[in-house]
């Protein structure tokens, strides 16, 4: 019988294993030592953070939600709102409240309050979405980051309607990013272990059989969906501090595309794959734009058209789901010792 | 020469083999049943025969072709019609609409609409039921009715064998009887060859014909129905006795 | 009472938009359980596929200084060679995969398309002169409303009208309907598969063209992103009427017009920019109270 922490300790050498990829990315980012190859990296543990997040809750419920980067959007705002200097606040967002004006918070405390602002909404919107079947669900999802977006871009005086928002403290250094990184993968991993977690994919499995044995699947559903929110809120939070600007526009439809194709092609079932996904995806984005800006061939610049990038994308992302829907790690996760034997099927009778 | 022959069958379904190297014939004419307790694999090998679940090994031929793994539109143009477990109306379309479905096939072959309308006629002479409520929703008939309209559908399509999946389940004594009745009313006059999953062998041999007893994948009797029913081998078989 | 009226031309115009919209969507998910977010690209390329590619800020028209009786079977058809294009390349892949899979792969296939576009036009809105005549207001009981309005009300009723006939009367339109409840078994019966699934791609991509028609008759401009709010008020309007029914659909579309319309006439007007936030949260309300839909089909839920 396994208990709780025997499981832990099986199967804790896959985020160790994936929080070690990524300080290496750090350490080479370090090494190269260049302003855009640091921006890069940042970018990729963004997105880490981005998919690991969509795992959470896509991976364990099988309910394909469109509408997390809605999340990362209210993420966004709030760091903004903390953390921007009050006097630019008074004169882009006047509407803000006395008290959120007059704020100033350091970015590490903004992360958290404005992940937790995140969760928050996830609870209040996941309690309706979750009774809801799966497609239903899914449409119900996209509607969810229709709404946010609507409001985010209209109200102006508290988000400055599409206009920019400034002034955000930007934060070079990559550490903050990689912890950031390696917490979403320490939380995923600790969620998939868990009772609930584990209730969630059995009921993404089984849904029948594992409402009859008693798991409230909206419920299970419900704490996945706020998790998964609180981390995209994260991430939102980290990446307004990468750029030092917001709009709605950003937190809306190509984003959510990328970062579901990076699950996707990742395996939509594994932690392992979220961070594969992002890895692999991000440097196919990377040669891309590298081609796009013009590249030297022989004594001509050979550059492909703008646009190719995400038509790219989305050709590789319609490919492994008609050939490996499963994503190119399946259910599995990276682990140590590689060799884990699987269970032997239902013998043949 | 035989209407249908499986030879070395294997259907699979992920890890799980259902039926193993399943072999048989069927003549023209003949009535088939296959017996056998439940996951015996009968209703796989029927799938298999009808093209929705093509085998994982092995080859069927219907009337000197190959079959095995076509496409069940093309298996069904070919001269097999299937009625499935649980009988599978389309609860949303009328009666008429039902039994006419199967008649699209043939709408290159001239003069087919007055064909089919015929056929029509003689499906609601022997089911008169059906011809009653004939713009009605065929949802909204019991259980013995459905089994009726789904027969008559299958022949609407003017098959040469009809395969047919456990077609008692759910009904009433009385009504398997009447059935059983119109099936073989039917079969005498247009030359059809009858394939049917039967779990319950008294039918069979009520009925007659030939029976082949499956149980675990494989094929374990092949002989006549009344014959086998007199033998202490059916039993034995059926439930595994002197097993191990 | 003409503001009446104009209300009721409003909530009708814009519900047989979102009608038409969840119908596309409804025919296709009805035979493959398929929720086609391409959809709301196809409506953009439909009419792109009536201007020369260029970056300009006006439209370099070819095929649109065609005559309207060529123009509109010329618009229909792309879209309707579009979605069985996308059938035949992609979708067909897919038969045996699971309605997220799917789900997933028409988002990205919508998203091939759109940065087509892109590629070709860019992102920047054109406009574009497309029968000019029939944004001129006309006399309705006492009310002006516009021509379009009238056109785009009884060009719904008249494509309602004739998908009933051809799914009731048409023997392909009874195969579409017996595919739908139960796929596998009309083919038992010698229905041909890829016929009806490619009939029911193509009758959905015209519609989406019908849909890019209105809309750029309506606004004078071509964009990119065109087809994007009319779809996603389309696929809340097929849950709303409950997954695979077309009537449901339809009557979901209708009554999203009105609600619209509606919001519109009763917020304040500091509020009215977030109308469709409003609406969406109605939608979400719905869906607390009837979670599968207002009118379910057959063979959604799954059987035990």
């Amino acid at each position: 019988m396994a208990t709780r922490i025997s499981v832990a300790r099986r199967t804790v050498m896959t985020p160790v294993i994936l929080s070690l990829i990524l300080l290496a990315f750090a350490l080479l980012a370090l090494a190269v030592g260049s302003k855009p190859f640091n921006q890069t990296i940042i970018d990729i543990f963004l997105r880490v953070i981005l998919v690991v997040g969509l795992y959470i809750f896509i991976g364990n419920s099988g309910v394909i939600s469109f509408g997390h980067i809605g999340f990362t959007c209210l993420g966004a705002y709030a760091a903004a709102w903390l953390t921007i200097p009050p006097m630019m606040k008074e004169i882009s967002l006047p509407g803000l409240p006395g008290w959120l004006m007059a704020m100033q918070l350091p970015f590490g405390v903004a992360a958290g309050i404005a992940a937790a602002f995140a969760a928050v909404f996830a609870l209040i919107f996941g309690r309706i979405l979750m009774r809801l079947s799966g497609i239903a669900a899914s449409i119900a999802t996209f509607a969810m980051l229709a709404m946010i977006n609507t409001v985010y871009s209209n109200w102006e005086s508290v988000t400055a309607a599409t206009s920019s928002v400034v002034g955000i403290p930007i934060v070079r250094t990559i550490w903050p990013y990689l912890i950031g990184a390696v917490l979403a993968i320490f939380v995923a991993w600790a969620h998939a272990i868990s009772r609930t977690g584990l209730a969630l994919r059995a009921a993404r499995d089984e849904p029948t059989a594992a409402a009859a044995s008693g798991i409230d699947i909206p419920r299970e559903r419900l704490v996945a969906f706020t998790l998964s929110g609180a981390v995209m809120g994260l991430a939102g939070a980290l990446f307004a501090h990468s750029i030092g600007v917001v709009t709605p526009d950003t937190f809306y439809l190509t984003l959510t595309f990328t970062s579901l194709s990076m699950l996707v092609v990742g395996g939509m079932g594994s932690l392992s794959g979220a961070v594969l996904g992002v890895v692999i995806l991000s440097s196919l984005i990377q040669a891309l734009r590298w081609l796009e800006s013009g590249v030297q061939v022989g004594g001509s610049i050979l550059s492909i058209p703008n646009g190719l990038q995400e038509i790219a994308l989305g050709i590789v992302m319609i490919i492994i789901l008609i050939f490996r829907p499963a994503g190119i790690m399946g259910n599995r996760e990276l682990s140590w010792p590689m060799a884990r034997h699987r269970k032997p099927g239902p013998s043949a009778d | 020469m035989s209407l249908l022959a499986l030879s070395n069958v294997t259907i699979r379904y992920g890890r799980l083999t259902a039926v193993r190297n399943v072999a048989f014939s069927l003549a023209e004419g003949e009535i088939l049943f296959i017996t056998g307790p439940n996951g015996a694999g009968k209703s796989s090998l029927l799938r298999a025969i009808a093209g929705v679940t093509p085998p994982a090994g092995g080859r069927i031929d219907f009337a000197g072709q190959d079959i095995t793994g076509r496409a069940p539109e093309d298996i069904a143009r070919m001269g097999i019609s299937m009625v499935p477990e649980g009988r599978e109306v389309f609860g949303a379309l009328t009666i008429e609409e039902n039994l006419m479905l199967g008649t699209g096939m043939h709408a290159r072959i001239s003069g087919w609409r007055a064909r089919a309308m015929t056929e029509l006629e003689v499906i609601y002479d022997t089911f008169p039921i059906l011809k009653d409520r004939r713009h009605s929703q065929a949802g909204l008939l019991s259980g013995g009715q459905q089994q009726m309209l789904v027969i008559g559908r299958a022949l609407m399509t003017n098959p040469r064998l009809i395969a047919i999946d456990e077609p008692s389940l759910g009904l009433a004594p009385n009504i398997i009887d009447q059935v059983y009745d119109r099936l073989i009313t039917l079969r005498t006059h247009r030359s059809l060859t009858l394939l049917i999953v039967e779990q319950s062998s008294t039918r069979a041999m009520m009925v007659g014909g030939r029976m082949i007893l499956m149980r675990g994948g494989a094929v374990l009797l092949d002989g006549d129905a009344r014959a086998m029913g007199q033998s202490e081998a059916l039993q034995a078989a059926y439930f595994g006795y002197g097993d191990h | 009472m003409s503001g009446m009226l104009q209300i009721v031309f409003d909530a009708l115009s814009l519900g047989s938009l979102y009608a038409l919209g969840a119908l596309g969507i409804a025919l296709i998910f009805g035979v493959m359980r398929l929720v086609n977010f391409a959809h709301g690209d196809v409506i953009a390329f439909s009419v792109f596929a009536l201007l020369w590619p260029s970056v300009d800020a006006v439209a370099l028209v070819f095929a649109g200084n065609l005559p309207w009786f060529l123009l509109i079977p010329f618009v229909l058809a792309m879209g309707a060679g579009l979605s069985v294009l996308s059938e035949l390349v992609v979708f067909r892949r897919f038969r045996r995969a699971s309605p997220a899979t799917m789900m997933i792969a028409s988002f990205a296939l919508g998203f091939v398309i759109r940065y087509f576009l892109l590629m070709l036009f860019s992102s920047r809105p054109k406009s574009i002169s497309l029968l000019p005549t029939l944004s001129q207001p006309i006399e309705v009981l006492g009310a002006r409303i516009p021509l379009l309005q009238v056109i785009t009300i009884g060009v719904t009723i008249a494509v309602l009208i004739g998908l009933t006939a051809f799914l009731k009367r048409t023997r392909f339109g009874l195969e579409m309907r017996a595919a739908a409840e139960n796929f596998t078994m009309a083919r038992m019966l010698g229905v041909r598969a890829n016929r009806v699934i490619m009939g029911a791609f193509a009758l959905s991509g015209a519609l989406a063209a019908a849909i890019g028609l209105i809309l750029v008759a309506q606004t004078g401009t071509v964009d990119i992103q065109m087809g994007g709010a009319v779809m996603l008020m389309a696929f809340i309007a097929t849950v709303i009427g409950g997954l695979g029914s077309l009537p449901g659909a339809v009557l979901a579309g209708f009554l999203l017009g009105a609600a619209s319309v509606v919001m519109q006439v009763l917020l304040p007007v500091d509020a009215r920019p977030f109308r469709d936030a409003f609406v969406y949260g109605a939608v979400i309300l719905v869906l607390i109270w009837r979670p599968q839909g207002l009118l379910t089909a057959r063979g959604t839920k799954e059987r035990v």
